[in-house]
């Protein structure tokens, strides 16, 4: 009697009976990508077009590189609502250190160092500040990157009067934006370069492995002595770090520095992870799901403006994909269990 | 008082006829049946893990039982929900407890149950009820004041007092003297004597003998989830019940070990912790036995040892390992210098459930330039590393890269043990070792522990589990309310010195 | 009973200074704030200053009132913002629509309007009631999920334009007008104010909030029906910012998508987190959460009377906030370590 039983309990916990199931969540998220170009290809044939999936796929590096940014402190059970904010901060420092090297008249070398010197050092400032509230001083993300978001948005507005700042050269939208490496956008190079880098860090690297063990038990993860705090600070340096590097993308692109770039760029970062899978409860996630979220999102609204959807339905359904992609994560966690 | 009694049923009170429950793959309660009567004391004895706890949380509606009938009453129950449950009459007081912090001592005694006019509180007349029942019960708890700034006895007198507003027929203790002084244990005592004559039926959970001899009617025995036997109190020997308990002469569940007491690798000189659970002790360890800490839930005995390792403040006194004085421990450095410490809460503390046995296991080596160099990971070392330790534990099925979340308590018990092996280390601190983990799997770790101490180390055991420190243990402290109490070697090591010592600023033990 | 007592005395000491430090330092800050303003600038006190500074305050202690109440029970609301600009627009457009279908019928069309106004944020409130308290999603996600949709509907209706076409008693009698020396915003929020301080302390929902989000574990073994109280919260906070910005609405005399915003949200996210509200849940009071609205608003002003720069002044905002939950925490760790 016991021994039947024991042998229907094993059966229960039996993994390769999970394992389909598991699969077709993950593979949730693809079908419905290929579904959405298909759909839209249907209304227009133009989405289609070799010229604009070479469009979606730029406008997919920027969103994937913030979300990638998001989503390393997620996987630390983190946010940084600063995001956007940062990257407003980043435009409008760089711009404002090339028009003044350019000024002072340093040659072009010298001008486009300063604008990543100080573009760089403004998102490290911001990753910092952040890092060191939450982690040290034991603020809670969300208030720690609200206050950073309104002092960032401070902060780009009173440097730039509010006002784009013109003067940035030529060459700088040439590298960072019109530049090609083998008939390949920038923007899709870096961000490619940069996510399989941030891919290997994660998956090889004590760094990496911190971030998923403190994510997914924080606790544990001090108990056993991984230095919690140091990497927590580092996580969100990495991030503004990256979002930096999108705004010096995005500034060179508009070739001006924009006290609006960031924008709504926080929540969508947000919902390029969430709706990719990285989990709220953290430990869960990693580049392939930022760059699947990002893809989603990018190719949802590239779509629905070829097909001509008003841009506030846009929004409507943006915000029921983010709750729909957070309700299926939950289920699959619940099919784990 | 505050509670109405209804006239002595025919049959018992409470009647559990082959209960059942079980948890992803582990079985808590096997078939178990129980009678409570009206004005009965029963105590449910067993060890850690025997299904005591599965047991009450069933009888108060926490969670349902895979099979079996519940009576209460005469009455057949099904469905029962913990606001079902109290209304009904059964109350429970759990250990873990089911207070708000941030509200009030009255707050809470009304939770889910205020006195209300169109949804609107009746305060007044709550105050006055919660005064009432406070003094009638004669605790020393001030109902106006939040939770959160009473000690850890006065939040279990507002918790027993929380149980006994409204009718109760049914009032259920989960080791209630655990945190209580002796003045207020006696206080206890007689509040239990007056429901019992008032036909409330109790069930009590505790490990004590003295309470036990105290206060029982019946006494019924679990042990691994399964019900062995129930006894009357006044016809049952003490040396009867442990044997019950632990089901096998205690020699024969534990492995000799051959102690060769070497150095002193940890000692603790006027040891005060930050949140006073540990006061002014004096401590030490030697390489090459077994040194064991026993003492009640709460007795600080965790904490000292938490302390060593570096997870809890500490606000007095020094720590030597191996003769240096170690200054702000902290895990890291103490790993670094060769302690390892094993959690009692391996959910909480411990693991990290979502991610495969390997990388659990190698959590606490990150740090070592065997498995990272330049803080890249070398994968395929650990890999290797990680499933020889794995072998040499036994773990099956042998694969280190399924989720620690989908092991049994003693699998996950041997990945904690796995990191042991991981890396050089000289000092063993484990806190409620066999905790949550079954029979077989703590023979394992017995055996693991004779290993390490006869390789040499240190190795220090916390346990609430008497018998296992009392068979381990080379030299035992008993600590009792933060100090150490008691140090007891050779023949001095019983369970009647034990007690005693727990107890002796009450009355003589009534044990044996 | 006298050892029991002398146990006790070292936490209970712990007790008024904890509660000093939860209520005292704002009104102080208050104080300090309106005294010094008041010495260094004559215009700050000027009776039109004071009337905007209560406006503006009133509008965001309503919205903030309910955000506290979420926030009280474990959660969050991101959506209150895009609710006021909702309903601003509804309202307008719903007084609009019954005007042209009942002209000079005004008790209808504004009690339609409102009615209307008030409706379409108590549905915000269940959708986000019942994703986080049936669906189980985390209530930041729901809410920022709720707040592009809430905003996208807002705009469509009104194409971005505002809403004319409503009765002259609405804005001329009602919104811009004054009762005994006070803007109608201002008694409203009292009102509000004081109804939700009431719930509070008195009334079921308002304890079952504080037990949701003190310890939900000891609440559902106590009894207490999670998910409607959760739902409660909810619509409590847009019925609120649905008010806001039906009174925002009757003050400009237009339906505006523009309104509220993410400057609202973050504004009652932050009144409620320097008004004492802890974001770990179960503590939190409503009338401090009214004055540190109040605290804020004048903050405001005082910066703009200073002639700081208008944009710099979030970087105070952000500053204060990141400060109160600093020392809230370092407060509760030094109070775990006695």
């Amino acid at each position: 009697m016991s021994d039947l039983e024991l042998s229907v309990a094993a059966k229960d916990t039996d993994r390769p009976k999970l394992a389909p199931g598991r699969w077709i969540w993950s593979a949730v998220l693809p079908v419905a990508l290929v579904l959405l170009l298909l759909g839209f290809a249907a209304v227009d044939r133009g989405v289609l077009s070799p010229a604009n999936l070479l469009n979606i796929a730029q406008q997919t590096s920027y969103l994937a590189l913030f979300a990638m940014a998001q989503t390393v402190v997620i996987l630390t059970r983190g946010f940084d609502l600063a995001l956007g904010p940062t990257v407003s901060m980043v435009s409008v420092g760089t711009a404002l250190a090339m028009a003044g090297a350019t000024a002072s008249g340093h040659d072009i070398g010298v001008v486009l160092l300063a604008g990543l010197g100080a573009g760089f050092a403004l998102g490290i400032a911001c990753g910092l500040f952040n890092g060191v509230v939450i982690a040290l001083l034991g603020v809670n993300p969300f208030v720690a990157t609200l206050g950073s978001y309104n002092i960032a948005i401070g902060i780009a507005t009173t440097l730039s009067s509010g006002r784009p700042v013109q003067g940035v050269p030529a060459s700088f939208s040439q590298i960072f934006y019109s530049g090609s490496v083998f008939g390949v956008p920038a923007a899709i190079v870096i961000t490619v370069a940069v996510g399989v880098v941030l891919h290997l860090m994660l998956s090889r690297t004590v760094f990496g492995r911190s971030i998923y063990l403190i994510g997914t038990n924080p606790r544990a993860a001090a108990v056993a002595g991984l230095p919690a705090r140091r990497i927590l600070v580092a996580t969100y340096v990495l991030c503004s770090g990256l979002a930096a590097l999108g705004a010096i993308m995005m500034t060179a692109r508009t070739g001006s520095g924009e006290p609006n770039l960031g924008g709504a760029l926080s929540l969508q970062a947000i919902a390029g992870a969430v709706v990719g899978g990285t989990s709220l409860a953290g430990g869960r996630g990693g580049v392939g799901t930022a760059v699947l979220g990002a893809l989603f999102i990018t190719i949802l609204s590239n779509g629905m403006n070829l097909t001509r959807i008003d841009g506030y339905v846009q929004m409507i359904v943006l915000g029921a994909i983010v709750i729909i992609g957070v309700l299926l994560d939950r289920l699959r966690l619940e099919q784990r269990q | 008082m505050d509670f109405e009694i209804d006239p002595m049923p025919a049959e018992p009170l409470l009647r559990l006829r082959g209960i059942s429950k079980r948890f992803t793959g582990v079985r808590a309660l096997d078939r178990v049946d129980l009678d409570v009567r009206a004005g009965e004391l029963h105590v449910l004895f067993g060890e850690n893990g025997a299904g005591k706890s599965t047991l009450i949380n069933v009888v108060s509606g926490t969670f349902p039982p895979d099979e079996g009938t519940f009576h209460f009453g005469g009455e057949e129950i099904h469905h029962l929900t913990p606001q079902r449950a109290r209304a009904i009459g059964i109350s429970p007081v759990f250990q873990e407890f089911s207070l708000i912090p941030s509200l009030t001592v009255e707050e809470n005694l009304f939770l889910g149950r205020e006195v209300t006019q169109g949804g609107i509180l009746r305060t007044g007349e709550m105050r006055t009820r919660a005064k009432a029942l406070i003094d009638e019960l004669g605790f020393d708890i001030d109902p106006s004041q939040r939770v959160d700034d009473l000690s850890r006895a006065h939040q279990q007198m507002a918790e027993i007092a929380k149980a006994l507003l409204g009718r109760v027929r049914l009032l259920i203790l989960d080791e209630p003297t655990a945190s209580l002084t002796e003045r207020e244990t006696g206080r206890l005592f007689e509040l239990i004597a007056r429901l019992k004559s008032q036909n409330v039926g109790l069930i009590y959970v505790s490990h004590r003998m003295r309470e036990i001899r105290t206060l029982a009617d019946r006494v019924t025995v679990l042990r691994d989830g399964r019900h062995i036997r129930t006894l009357d109190a006044a016809r049952s020997t003490d040396s009867e019940l442990v044997e019950l308990m632990t089901g096998r002469k205690i020699d024969v569940l534990f492995p000799t070990i051959a102690h060769k007491p070497d150095r002193v690798m940890v000692d603790v000189e006027n040891l005060t912790l930050a949140d006073g659970s540990v006061q002014d002790v004096n401590f030490h360890a030697r390489a090459g036995e077994i040194t064991g800490i026993a003492g009640l839930v709460g007795c600080g005995k965790s904490e000292l040892i938490r302390a060593i390792y570096g997870i809890e403040p500490t606000t007095a006194g020094v720590i030597r390992i191996d003769g240096a004085p170690y200054e702000f421990p902290a895990p890291r450095r103490s790993l670094k210098r060769g302690i390892a410490y094993f959690p009692a809460n391996r959910i909480a503390e411990g693991l990290a459930l979502s991610r495969p046995i390997r990388e659990n296991a190698s959590m606490t080596v990150l740090d070592l330039p065997a498995f990272a160099r330049f803080g890249v990971l070398r994968q395929a070392a650990e890999r290797t590393t990680i499933a020889g330790i794995m072998e040499q534990l036994q773990l099956r099925p042998p694969n280190i890269e399924r989720s620690v979340g989908t092991l049994s308590g003693g699998n996950r018990q041997k990945v904690m043990l796995g990191r042991a092996l991981t890396r050089e280390l000289t000092v063993f601190l484990f806190d409620e070792p066999s905790v949550g983990i079954d029979v077989g799997a703590k023979l394992e770790v017995y055996q693991f522990m004779k290993r390490l101490v006869e390789a040499g180390a240190a190795v220090i055991v916390v346990s609430s589990e008497l018998p296992e420190v009392l068979a381990l243990s080379n030299r035992l402290y008993v600590m009792h309310h933060g100090r150490i109490a008691a140090e007891l070697t050779g023949a001095e090591k019983t369970e009647q010195n034990v007690l005693s010592s727990f107890f002796r600023d009450h009355l003589t033990a009534e044990v044996g | 009973m006298n050892t029991a007592l002398a146990t006790a005395s070292p936490q209970s000491a712990i007790g008024p200074r904890s509660i000093a430090g939860r209520i005292g330092l704002l009104p102080a800050l208050l104080v300090l704030l309106v005294a010094s303003m008041s010495a260094v600038d004559p215009q700050f006190y000027g009776i039109n200053n004071v009337l905007n500074i209560l406006r503006n305050a009133s509008l965001l202690a309503i919205v903030a009132c309910g955000q506290a109440l979420v926030i009280i029970a474990g959660g969050f609301d991101l959506s209150v913002g895009a609710v006021v600009a909702l309903a601003s627009v509804v309202t307008a457009k719903t007084m609009a629509a019954t005007a042209a279908a009942f002209p000079g019928n005004t008790p209808l069309i504004i009690a339609g309007g409102v009615a209307a106004g008030l409706g379409c944020g108590a549905v915000v409130g269940l959708l986000n009631g019942f994703c986080v308290a049936k669906l189980k999603v985390s209530g930041f996600v729901v809410t920022l999920g709720t707040m592009s949709a809430t905003a996208g509907v807002g705009l469509m209706i009104t194409n971005g334009i505002p809403v004319y076409g409503m009765p002259e008693i609405f804005v001329k009698g009602f919104g811009r007008a004054q009762a005994l020396g006070l803007p109608t915003a201002v008694h409203v929020a009292l009102v509000v104010i004081a109804l939700m301080v009431f719930v509070q302390r008195r009334t079921l929902f308002g304890r079952y909030v504080y037990a949701i989000g003190g310890n939900v574990d000891a609440a559902v073994v106590s009894g207490v029906s999670i998910q409607r109280h959760i739902v409660g919260t909810y619509v409590v906070s847009s019925v609120l910012a649905a008010l806001t910005g039906i009174l925002l609405t009757a003050q400009v005399g237009s339906g505006q998508a523009s309104f509220g915003g993410d400057r609202m949200m973050l504004q009652s996210i932050a009144a409620a987190v320097i008004g004492g509200v802890s974001l770990r849940g179960g503590v939190g009071r409503i009338e401090i959460v009214a004055i540190s609205a109040l605290f804020l608003t004048i903050l405001g002003n005082a910066l703009n009377l200073l002639h700081v720069d208008s944009r710099l002044q979030p970087v105070f905002l952000g500053v204060i906030m990141v400060a109160a939950v600093a020392l809230d925490e370092l407060s509760r760790r030094s109070k775990a370590r006695v």
